[in-house]
């Protein structure tokens, strides 16, 4: 009854629409009608005309998208007629002609699932599929890939629907909906049909948003995706994006493909400097640049021979070169009266606070004002003095800071260290040798100095002077992957005399050296390694430093690290956990695996008694993974504000950390809130390491904000000399480089993960994950290891010879473009500078002259700068 | 023979002959020369190792034109200083106080806060301190009951505790002898010590101590409590009806600060509380009338200690309820206008020499300066706590008792050095805490065991109108001339 009572009214309805209509509406209507009788008629001449007439009706008006076009909506109620009519008709080509016709009609009419518009259309007769308009290509897409998934499981051929999906693809291409086409061929599986039919107008668009989607992409269908958007790259000769996607995808065999594709010397240099950026180690040879003079000039700017010199001219270009002291960092005359009375002690704690934001401040500087000493000061020296000012494990530090000042200037860095070598004190010799391997961090050189002075120490009696070169060969050689190393340093791992401090730090660096490579020989050195400590060991704090070397090995490498997994799983229950969360953090690093950012919080829900800690890495690793992409991170964010409400205390003592490492150098509003929250928290050790993140989060910016904020913490925590020591070191950290330097391991628009960088900063949060015997303990140099992550965030232009240029930049909040259609514009609220200019988080920049072409399209780090033929001076 | 470049800090020594057939310690002594550098301090890297003294080019493989790299200087070797530096975590625990600038909290041991506050605050007169340390064991005479002895040990050694420890002291013994000797101290209430009024306890124990100290036998200052706290008063009590005056003095260790409607500022507290009606049998009129006793400053203490009577007993409630109304109380009190005209007279001199010295701080002329510095808060810092500079006895002093050694004049000007707040709404509730002036000039709050350190313009701040921590009781150092 109801139902008829809803037909009535809808009858009555159609009949008020049909009075309503317009004249000119009732003539079309009735015309298709007229139409629809005629094509059942039996001549099939009519029939022709008719469905002629029709499909001109048609197409005329599928131009308009706002509305289901007339003659459609007109011809709906004929929809079921025409079917029947056309299951009747013999083959011929009028059955084609009505079956694009009925294929079309299907766009509106057909019910959901039956994909008729498909069906018909492969029964019609082909020819042009966009006379037909956007909306029934599209259509016709989404029906192809249903279809294409069902035939898939039936095991039909899809031939036939290849030929279709051949037309789209190449309709989509031609009329901007790159990302149509793309994603199309993702459903159907076959993207190298795409390459045929980019062109030079639309393939940047495609390659961005291919590249975009491989981050929600799962494996391994994102590497093929990028696989296509480096081969499309490359035939269009657009290197240097060609070059990202072979670094992203940590493919060498690219790389040299790269760089023997192109024979232009400074595009060659731009790769180079994009590779010194990403901190590999890369050795050219003959077929990548056959010039010796050339090689020689390139290999010298991946060896980042030049880092240091053009830093300084950024510094000088600021005016930042004047040394700053710790005091002008704390700045107590801002706090009154609050700050501890006078200091009339020394004490070693804050002294050695002190040293390491000296070292942090001035880092690359060349000049402070407690370790080096201007050479007209001929007496024995300040320096000696500021060293002999900390005590025992404090002087290591001490002189290692005096690394850190000099960091990236290796000639006059080792020149400096010297004396100290000759110092009868073995912990200023271990902090020489660790001061040495700072100063080449990221540097290489062929005579390799760090390996020949550090080399003959690692198997000294004094454990202190085997920390201070392992750990320096560690920093200096991160990512090496040298095999000279490998054999000086895996015996120290399975020497039964060695302390477990000397083993930890051996497994840390060769977890660093070959870091993300999946080396089994170091794998197998630290499994044994591991297998062979004794119950007490591993309850040892600095015991976890292993299953982290073993997992800096997988670094980013996902799968490869199953095998090793399998093996950690017959540990010792003690620390079976730990490896496992480990390595699995590390593996998944920086890939946004959603899966596995649900199994690690998933261990967290998990309410401990016997006091695992296990739950530490794990909260670690949701940032490590889900670090890769700004919305997998703000999901992290939310997941840890849940896990500092309902989580454990090993947790919570973790979430900090984690968010720190979200975050790194990008003072996010929110989190800042959530870190200065922490930091009044009554359990110290979460207000320690809430403290020492608010130092990550803002590293290098000098940001106003998190600065006041450590100020009056600083005063807040002044008796607790602990608490102290980490606000003075997260205040060394903001104004790290006097505002110059970031620690994001990210760079090139956030689209590459430097490993060395991302392993730095992994040791470092997890020597916080125990802060008391760790950091607080004898082990402080271990925030050297931030060293790693260390890049100036600068754009600086240089001409074809390595010469600095200054020209005007338009620097402003990157805007995201994936997708968009047209020309639009990547930067918004922009400000023009002149180079070299700094780059905040999310910034970009673009040059706005038109006199020069940049080399690389991502304007970051140094750009080599072409002069474009085409520019004329403008008249005036 | 072949030739190098050798790469020397920044320098580059192109075309360097190396003689194949010597050791390489001739190749270092021809860089020697070059650099300056002496050959043994000298690091040459070849192929990822050093070069050996006596190392055969030969197996070393180096070729003609190759970049050598040798790192070395002639600069002086790092030597540690002969006396190294003293570091604060190494020092012995009293040490380590000096270097703080502050003494220990205390350990709350359950509702305790009334009497950590008080010992926070007694414990920073240093003139208690020494007059306690001369308080011997055996010199307890027979006057003094075992208990008060016994307290009076107890806080001989909680006081030198404080001054040696830089973490928080438990103050054990003296709580259990404080609950001996004053058993209502130790009332329980649902099987813990009942929070107690913080001012019951600080008058007992001053009580306490001004019976063992007199009785000491140390003869040189028979009245040590009196002359650090005790106040003089000398009233006039007279009778409207009768017209009956007389006059009366007495001793007191505090004054009290009514506080009224009308009282908004510790002075007019102070006042009110020198004016009192009372009910006493007239002889002349031979039933009780009501006289008005009107009580005026004949000597001054060293440590002027005031009360603002803030609770009352609230009969409806069964409990002392508190008054919460703003009464400032100043950082330099002038009693002047409290004092008797004796007093006065005497005080008139040394405060003109003050206001002298005052004015020639500020650059003005002294006799242009009104009477009256509060409106001046330069700080006579260099004239307090020197008590014990010249031997003359002070007229002025040792009249009222004031240790006759000490060469000094009162001025009747007194700064704050301590202010003991409660937090709360009724005396047996709440929380008590310390503020404590530190011979530095800094203020710390005593909150337990956690001191905090202050500013001089939020202790100001506790003048009560809120729910915020409010002055109960304030003690003033006396602001002294040297005769």
């Amino acid at each position: 009854m109801a139902k008829d009572s809803n037909d009535t009214k809808k009858n009555k309805k159609d009949e008020k629409r049909d009075e309503d209509l317009s004249e000119e509406d009732l003539a079309l209507k009735q015309q298709l009608e007229l139409y629809v009788e005629r094509v059942q008629d039996a001549d099939p001449n009519l029939q022709k005309v008719a469905l002629e007439s029709m499909r001109q009706e048609i197409r005329t008006s599928t131009s308009s998208m706002t509305s289901v076009p007339k003659p459609l909506k007109f011809l709906r109620p004929h929809y079921g007629t025409l079917k029947a009519f056309y299951e009747t008709m013999g083959g011929s080509d009028l059955k084609k002609y009505l079956a694009d016709i009925l294929s079309v009609l299907a766009l509106t009419m057909s019910a959901e699932g039956e994909r008729e518009s498909l069906k018909y259309r492969l029964e019609g007769s082909g020819g042009d599929i966009g006379s037909w308009g956007h909306e029934y290509v599209r259509n016709l897409a989404g029906e192809i890939s249903q279809e294409y998934a069902k035939r898939q499981s039936e095991e039909v051929p899809i031939e036939d629907l290849m030929e279709l999906v051949q037309q789209i693809v190449a309709f989509h291409m031609k009329h901007n909906a790159e990302p149509e086409a793309v994603d199309l061929l993702m459903e159907v599986e076959d993207l190298d049909l795409l390459i045929e039919h980019v062109d030079s107008t639309n393939f940047r668009r495609t390659c961005l948003y291919l590249t975009s989607s491989a981050r929600y992409l799962p494996g391994p269908d994102d590497m093929l995706v990028l696989d296509i958007a480096y081969m499309i790259y490359l035939k269009f000769e657009e290197y240097p994006n060609a070059l990202q996607i072979a670094l992203f995808l940590d493919n060498m065999q690219y790389v040299k493909q790269v760089f023997t594709s192109c024979d232009d010397l400074p595009r060659k240099k731009q790769f180079c400097y994009i590779l010194a950026r990403h901190g590999i180690t890369f050795e050219l040879d003959e077929e990548m640049a056959a010039n010796d003079d050339d090689r020689e000039a390139l290999q010298d700017i991946i060896n980042n021979t030049k880092l240091s010199e053009g830093y300084l001219t950024l510094a000088r270009d600021i005016e930042v070169m004047e040394p700053k002291s710790p005091e002008d960092i704390y700045k107590a005359h801002l706090l009154d009266g609050r700050a501890s009375a006078g200091a009339t002690v020394d004490s070693a704690r804050q002294n050695l606070a002190a040293t390491f934001v000296n070292a942090f401040v001035n880092a690359g500087f060349g000049q402070d004002k407690l370790m080096t000493v201007p050479s007209d000061n001929s007496s024995s020296g300040s320096s000696a003095n500021w060293l002999f000012k900390n005590k025992e494990h404090g002087k290591t530090s001490a002189t290692a800071s005096l690394g850190m000042i000099l960091l990236w200037d290796v000639d006059s860095g080792l020149a400096q260290m010297d004396k100290y070598f000759h110092a009868s004190d073995s912990h200023v010799n271990a902090g020489a040798l660790l001061g040495v391997g700072i100063v080449n961090c990221g540097i290489k050189n062929d005579c390799d100095p760090a390996l020949a002075l550090l080399g003959e120490y690692i198997d000294k009696e004094d454990p202190s002077i085997r920390i201070g070169a392992i750990m320096g060969l560690g920093i200096a050689y991160a990512g090496a992957q040298n095999e000279q190393l490998r054999s000086k340093l895996a015996p120290i791992l399975n020497d039964a005399k060695a302390p477990l401090d000397v083993i930890a730090f051996t497994a840390i660096s060769l977890g660093l050296i070959y870091v993300g490579s999946c080396n089994e020989e170091v794998a197998q050195a630290i499994i044994f390694a591991l297998m062979d400590r004794s119950e007490s060991e591993l309850t040892e704090p600095l015991t976890r430093l292993l299953p982290l070397g073993l997992g800096l090995l997988y670094l980013g490498k996902q799968e490869s690290v199953e095998a090793t997994a399998e093996v950690s799983k017959t540990f010792n229950e003690k620390i079976r956990k730990y490896c496992d969360m480990t390595l699995l953090s590390c593996a998944y690093a920086g890939t946004g695996n959603v899966l596995k950012v649900q199994n690690l919080l998933g261990h967290c829900s998990q309410h401990l008694d016997k006091g695992e800690t296990h739950q530490g890495p794990a909260v670690l690793g949701i940032a490590m993974v889900a670090m890769a992409e700004e919305l997998g991170l703000e999901m992290a964010i939310r997941s840890l504000e849940h896990l500092l409400q309902y989580g454990e205390q090993n947790i919570r003592r973790a979430v900090p950390l984690a968010l720190g490492l979200l975050c790194i150098s990008n003072p996010k509003v929110n989190v800042m809130d959530t870190l200065s929250r922490l930091s009044h928290d009554t359990d110290s050790e979460v207000a320690m390491a809430a403290v020492m993140s608010l130092g990550l989060i803002g590293a290098g910016t000098n940001n106003a904000r998190i600065a006041g904020m450590l100020r009056n913490l600083s005063s807040y925590y002044y008796k607790d000399a602990s608490l102290l020591f980490c606000v003075r070191i997260a205040q060394g950290l903001v104004h790290m480089g006097k505002g110059l330097l970031t620690l994001n391991p990210f760079h090139s628009e956030r689209f590459l993960l430097s490993p060395t960088a991302l392993a730095g900063i992994t040791i470092m949060l997890h020597a916080c994950l125990d802060m008391k015997t760790v950091v607080l303990g004898k082990y402080h140099y271990m925030l050297y290891y931030l060293v790693l992550a260390m890049q100036p965030r600068m754009l600086m232009t240089v001409d074809e010879n390595n010469k600095p240029l200054s020209v005007p930049v338009r620097v402003g909040q990157a805007v995201d473009v994936v997708g968009q259609a047209g020309r639009p514009k990547t930067i918004t609220g922009f400000q023009t500078h002149t180079t070299p200019v700094l780059l905040a988080a999310g910034d970009r920049a673009e040059l706005a002259t038109e006199k020069y072409i940049p080399l690389s399209p991502i304007l970051e780090g140094f750009v080599i700068l072409k002069e474009n033929p085409d520019y004329r001076e403008e008249d005036h | 023979m072949i030739t190098v470049s050798v790469k020397w800090q920044k320098e580059l020594f192109q075309a360097v002959e190396i003689d194949t057939s010597q050791p390489a310690y001739v190749f270092k002594c021809q860089l020697y020369d070059l650099t300056g550098v002496p050959p043994e301090r000298q690091k040459i890297m070849v192929k990822g190792g050093l070069l050996k003294d006596d190392a055969d080019w030969s197996t070393l493989g180096v070729k003609q034109g190759q970049k050598l790299m040798m790192m070395g200087t002639a600069d002086e070797i790092i030597k540690a200083p002969e006396k190294g530096p003293v570091f604060m975590e190494d020092l012995p625990e009293e040490e380590q106080v000096v270097a703080l600038g502050h003494s220990a909290g205390l350990f709350n041991l359950g509702n305790t806060c009334y009497m950590n506050s008080t010992v926070q605050c007694l414990h920073s007169v240093p003139e208690l301190k020494s007059a306690l340390i001369q308080y011997s064991h055996s010199g307890r005479s027979n006057e003094v009951d075992q208990t008060s002895h016994m307290l009076t040990i107890a806080t001989r050694d909680l006081f030198n505790e404080l001054d040696k420890s830089v973490k928080p002291v438990a103050p054990m013994q003296f709580w259990m002898v404080l609950r001996k000797k004053y058993p209502q101290f130790g009332q329980l209430h649902n099987g813990v010590f009942m929070q107690q009024d913080a001012e019951e306890c600080w008058t007992q124990l001053l009580y306490t101590l001004s019976q063992s100290l007199s009785s000491t036998g140390s003869s040189e200052n028979p009245d040590t409590m009196k002359a650090l706290f005790g106040i003089e008063l000398v009233s006039r009590v007279h009778c409207q009806e009768s017209g009956e005056e007389s006059s009366e003095t007495e001793s007191v260790y505090s004054l009290k600060c009514h506080i009224s409607q009308e009282v908004n500022h510790l002075h007019e507290g102070l006042k009110h509380a020198l004016k009192s009606e009372l009910e006493k049998a007239s002889p002349s009129l031979g039933r009780s009338a009501i006289y008005l006793k009107e009580s005026r400053i004949n000597g001054l203490p060293r440590y002027l200690t005031v009360q603002f009577v803030r609770f009352f007993w609230k009969r409806e409630s069964n409990q002392k309820a508190k008054i919460l109304r703003k009464v400032d109380y100043p950082l330099e009190l002038d009693i002047y206008d409290l004092c008797s005209d004796d007093l006065r007279k005497k005080l008139e001199a040394p405060r003109k020499i003050l206001r002298d010295e005052e004015g020639k701080k500020l650059g003005l002329k002294a006799s242009e300066k009104s009477s009256g510095s509060k409106d001046n808060d330069v700080k006579m810092s260099d004239a307090e706590g020197s008590s014990n500079r010249s031997g003359e006895p002070s007229i002025a002093t040792s009249e009222e008792g004031v240790p006759s050694d000490s060469g000094t004049q009162m001025t009747g000007i007194y700064d704050l050095v301590a202010v003991l707040t409660h937090k709360g709404r009724s005396a047996d509730s709440g929380h008590y805490v310390a503020w404590v002036k530190q011979e530095s000039g800094k203020w710390i709050e005593f909150d337990d065991d956690s001191p905090i350190a202050q500013r001089e313009e939020d202790i100001t701040k506790l003048s009560g109108g809120g729910d915020w921590h409010m002055a109960y009781i304030c003690m003033y150092k006396a602001r002294v001339l040297p005769k």
